[in-house]
């Protein structure tokens, strides 16, 4: 056996000469022709009889040489530098193919990381796909919450869940150690990490008696506090902290990858303590607000539990006030429905827009194979009629089409990688995990498989044609074959491209509607100051107060600035106050029947707001610096509400009740409608209410706006010297209102920019695939033209023949496309801002682009077309 | 040509090495000898005969010198390695346990079909 094994190697080592065997073979036919002379042939007709029996040489030469061990190989490595001397022959051709290849694989595997990241993620939590989120929701709050007035009621009578628990949210918190550090406390219930399935890496959960009011202070501290501070120093189990000035024990480590289920940031899990018996009487008798997270039975369903807590929300309904009852839902949706939203739907619009692209892109690769196998026809049947087998042929087109696949997958690594690169960072912050999202491997492997299959697909289609004898004997090759195949594709690229291209501009027409639309107030020269006061520091209202009022003092000492507004919160979008439009009592009149008329907006602002965004006041005063000391309450409402609420009277002198048990306020004034929603929001009826110089006014957040004629980078140094000389442990926060606005589009402007990304690139490859087949067609018929020419055909018939084979693909592909845009942009339909899914100058447009794009294609190979010389096209072969 | 008779597959292997295992011999004298032995039944064409040798060379059966014909002219002699006869042995086993049961078949079909 060992011999055996040698002699293959030797063999596969050194190569047999050429002459040997040659030498061996004419030794053959000289003894046959030694043996004709002997039965009795003349010597000419002997050598004449041994040659024909003897048969093809060549054919022989090549079957000894298969049986060299290796052979196999050696054909393989004579395969691939075939194919790399064909390529480098026709540049044009595998440069296209692979680019296609690479922007096709790569822009499928960069949305699909991302999207991956944000709709299929693994969620940190034990058996994920049974945590549900569970509450009412309404039409002010339409996240699901619940109230510490029926909370409890619901564990203890609640049925379809193993287990219920709840947070209280994130609130900033101060570590005050040597080095103060501002930190996000958690607070949640006992059971939490139970029901959530999350286990501490270091240490214990919470006991049941740490989750009782006046229990003793505990925290769970998150991997990142314990790297970043405690240098995961083993000893921080049971390490007392200073939190906010008091002692709190460290009793465990929370895992890596913990999160909070509403993916607030947290550095510190405490338990809640909450006092279940008083739940009745605080917060105006409905209790904390709570957010609670449930886990399902086993087998039961999110709809099949939302069903069987009827009977606990019909506790829950009881204590909601009459007014206002039939405004709250109950709904129960599972943690990742909850998590990802309003995100899904952006996804799933970017996942389709890059199929779409790695569809056209395998088109387009197709295409280029099948124009180039048809344009190399001739060339298989000469190497089938010199020898070449069936298998051969074929060996050798794959091995072209797995080249350039390898070239395009490799091209498509770098692609990706960059396009994923720009996606984290043009993406607005609002997109959930885009930081964490890396390539997927997984799907950079199906992308280079399904475009290696579009490749070999259109590679191996001619080639397991058995080349045809007329195509030899034939002057010009047979330009029918698979011609068909290729229309379609161009059809199928020019109706996904038209698909893409409306719904790119659908969301650009909805982009600069959202820039362009009127906000109602100034935003150029408007600074925006937010500071955070430390609670230790501002616990009561009168102290929050006293830091305003030195604040807005010495900001009106700044030099360039004309305005100083506080406010509560800013236009447009964002956290802001708001009630029920039915909560609204004017003196005078009966209650509004509940449930009725939407939500309404309310701001708590000084009279310097106004002049700040240069809100018009359009009827009335605005607030006076006087009045903010006066023991009235003042109003100023929106011009929207005030037709709502007094639609052919005037508002100003009026009394209102804003809520159930708010003093009544005498309105002042109306100002001019803002744009309060989110930018692709629908607005809501307004009022301002002044805040005056009492403690009661100022228990909610603080925003300062300031007008300056100066350009900003000038004066928010001077803002920050101000606020440091009253206190210079407060963080300031100086943000342009122009920056704030451009923040709030950054969403849009991210999904219409990758969308737009798509079309265009869709576009270029389906134009280079109805260039590349018009260019072929062109040539293909060279003779043909050269015919008609000579019969009298002028060049205009040729041009009307060339560009009219081409439109009428256009044709049919946009039309086809046209029908699919109307149907995708539906889809859209909430992703869009004052334009209709069906804009009629949307789809014009677009079709008229995409004819004049694509037949400015089919003109120029047309042109070559009109420029052949009969005479010369006739004479070729 | 004469009506050539397909050789099963593998045969044709079976008899060079068979012809070999008599003397050394070149390509045209082994073809020569197995259409002698055969009376003419068997004749082995040029095409099918010199891959054959090939291979069988390759793989170590058989091996190959330079030598003087009978009329004197250079010729390439194949002859029977070790491996080569060992092969021969197993193969004309295997060629017997073939015949034998190809022959109780063909005999016995008519019995069974009686």
């Amino acid at each position: 056996m060992m011999g055996e094994l040698w002699t293959r190697l030797r063999f596969f080592v050194s190569r047999r000469s050429r002459g040997e065997l040659d030498e061996e073979l004419q030794f053959h036919v000289e003894q046959s022709t030694a043996a004709n002379i002997a039965a009795g042939m003349t010597p000419e007709a002997a050598r004449r009889q041994a040659l024909v029996e003897f048969g093809g040489v060549e054919r022989t030469r090549e079957e000894c040489n298969e049986q060299r061990p290796g052979w196999l190989m050696e054909t393989v490595v004579q395969d691939v530098r075939y194919a790399l001397r064909g390529f480098r022959r026709n540049p044009l051709f595998s440069v296209t193919v692979i680019a296609t290849l690479a922007l096709g694989i790569g822009a499928t595997t960069a949305v699909f990381s991302v999207v991956d990241r944000i709709l299929f993620r693994d969620l940190p939590y034990g058996h994920a796909d049974r945590l549900v989120s569970v509450g009412l929701v309404q039409s002010l709050e339409k996240q699901e919450f619940t109230l510490g007035s029926f909370y409890y009621y619901w564990k203890d009578n609640q049925t379809p869940f193993e287990s219920i628990t709840q947070e209280g949210g994130v609130e900033e918190c101060d570590l005050t150690e040597q080095n103060p550090t501002r930190l996000n406390c958690a607070s949640v219930e006992g059971d939490f990490l139970l029901t959530m399935g999350i286990a501490p890496i270091r240490g214990r959960n919470f006991l049941p008696e740490e989750d009782r009011p006046n229990g003793p202070m505990v925290a769970l501290i998150s991997y990142g506090l314990w790297l970043t501070h405690y240098n995961l120093d083993a000893k921080i189990l049971d390490k007392v902290i200073q939190i906010d000035g008091k002692p709190v024990r460290v009793v465990g480590v929370l895992p890596k990858d913990f999160e909070m289920p509403r993916l607030q940031a947290a550095d510190i899990v405490v338990p809640r303590k909450i006092d279940v018996g008083v739940q009745h009487k605080v917060n105006s008798g409905i209790g904390y607000p709570m957010w609670a997270f449930a886990r399902l039975k086993p087998g039961v369903s999110a709809e099949q539990a939302q069903a069987a807590l009827g009977p606990v929300y019909e506790y829950a309904q009881k204590i909601i006030p009459p007014e206002i009852r039939k405004d709250f839902h109950l709904k129960v949706r599972s943690l990742r429905d909850r998590q990802i939203q309003d995100v899904r739907l952006v996804a799933w619009v970017l996942l389709g827009a890059a199929l779409a692209v790695l569809m056209i892109a395998c088109a387009n690769v197709a295409s280029l194979f099948l124009t180039r196998a048809a344009a190399r026809e001739r060339e298989l049947a000469v190497r089938s009629a010199l020898g070449a087998s069936r298998g051969r042929l074929i060996r050798q087109t794959l091995t072209e089409a797995l080249l350039l696949a390898f070239a395009g997958a490799a091209a498509g690594c770098v692609v990706a990688e960059i396009l994923l690169r720009v996606f984290v960072a043009i993406a607005p912050a609002g997109v959930p995990f885009l930081d964490k999202a890396r390539l997927d491997p997984r799907i950079l492997v199906f992308a280079a498989l399904l475009s290696l299959a579009c490749g070999v697909m259109s590679g191996l289609v001619p080639a397991l044609h058995r080349p045809r004898a007329i195509v030899l004997a034939a002057r010009s090759t047979n330009s029918g074959a698979h011609a068909g195949l290729r229309r379609s594709l161009v059809v199928a690229q020019i109706a996904i491209s038209m698909v893409l291209l409306s719904s790119a501009t659908l969301l650009l027409r909805s982009f600069r509607n959202l820039q362009g639309q009127n906000l109602g107030m100034q935003a150029s020269g408007v600074l925006t100051v937010r500071m955070s006061l430390t609670r230790d520091r501002y616990a009561s209202n009168e102290k929050k107060m006293e830091f305003y009022d030195k604040a807005e003092a010495a900001l009106r000492r700044v030099p360039g600035v004309t305005a100083v507004g506080m406010s509560d919160s800013l236009p447009p979008g964002g956290w802001r106050g708001g009630m029920r439009y039915a909560e609204i009592r004017v003196e005078g009149r009966p209650r509004t029947p509940p449930g009725t008329g939407g939500a309404v907006t309310s701001r708590w602002v000084t009279p310097d707001y106004f002049r700040a965004l240069r809100i018009a006041i359009v009827q009335g005063r605005n607030f006076t610096e006087g009045e903010r000391d006066s023991s009235e309450h003042w109003m100023v409402m929106s011009k929207l509400l005030a037709s709502r609420l007094f639609p052919g009277e005037d508002p100003v002198g009026q009394r209102v009740q804003p809520g159930l048990d708010a003093p009544w306020y005498t309105v002042v004034g109306v100002a001019a409608n803002v744009k309060n929603a989110e930018l692709n929001g629908e607005d809501t009826p307004e009022f301002y209410t002044l805040r005056r110089n009492f403690g009661a006014d100022w228990g909610s957040h603080s925003v300062m706006v300031l007008e300056t004629g100066l350009p900003p980078e000038t004066v928010a140094p001077w803002v920050r010297t101000q606020i440091a000389t009253i206190d210079p442990t407060v963080p300031v926060d100086v943000e342009t209102m122009q920056e704030r606005l451009s923040t709030l589009a950054d969403r849009p402007r991210f999904e219409t920019a990758l969308l737009g990304f798509f079309a265009f690139t869709g576009l270029m490859m389906a134009v280079i695939g109805l260039y590349g087949v018009t260019a072929f067609m062109v040539t293909r018929r060279t003779q043909e033209v050269g015919v008609r020419m000579a019969l009298g055909a002028s060049r205009i018939n040729i041009l009307r023949l060339i560009v009219g084979e081409g439109m009428r693909l256009i044709v049919v592909g946009g039309a086809v496309g046209l029908g699919a845009a109307l149907g995708v942009s539906q889809v859209l339909k909430s992703l869009l801002f004052s334009v209709g899914p069906h804009d009629p100058a949307t789809f014009v447009g677009v079709a008229a682009v995409l004819g004049l794009v694509a037949l400015a294609a089919t003109l120029i190979p047309a042109r070559s077309a009109m420029q052949v010389e009969p005479v010369v096209a006739l004479r070729c072969d | 040509m004469p009506p050539s008779t397909d050789l099963l597959q593998g045969t044709l292997d079976l008899l060079i090495l068979k012809t070999l295992a008599l003397e050394p011999m070149h390509g045209w004298g082994i073809a020569q000898r197995i259409q002698q032995v055969s009376k003419d039944v068997l004749q082995v064409g040029q095409g099918s005969l010199y891959p054959a040798l090939h291979r069988l060379e390759y793989k170590g059966w058989i091996e190959s010198d330079w030598g003087a014909s009978e009329n004197n002219r250079r010729a390439k002699f194949y002859s029977l390695t070790r491996a080569g006869e060992r092969q021969l042995a197993a193969e004309l086993q295997h060629w017997d346990r073939m015949s034998a049961a190809i022959a109780l078949v063909l005999g016995g079909a008519p019995e069974g079909a009686a």
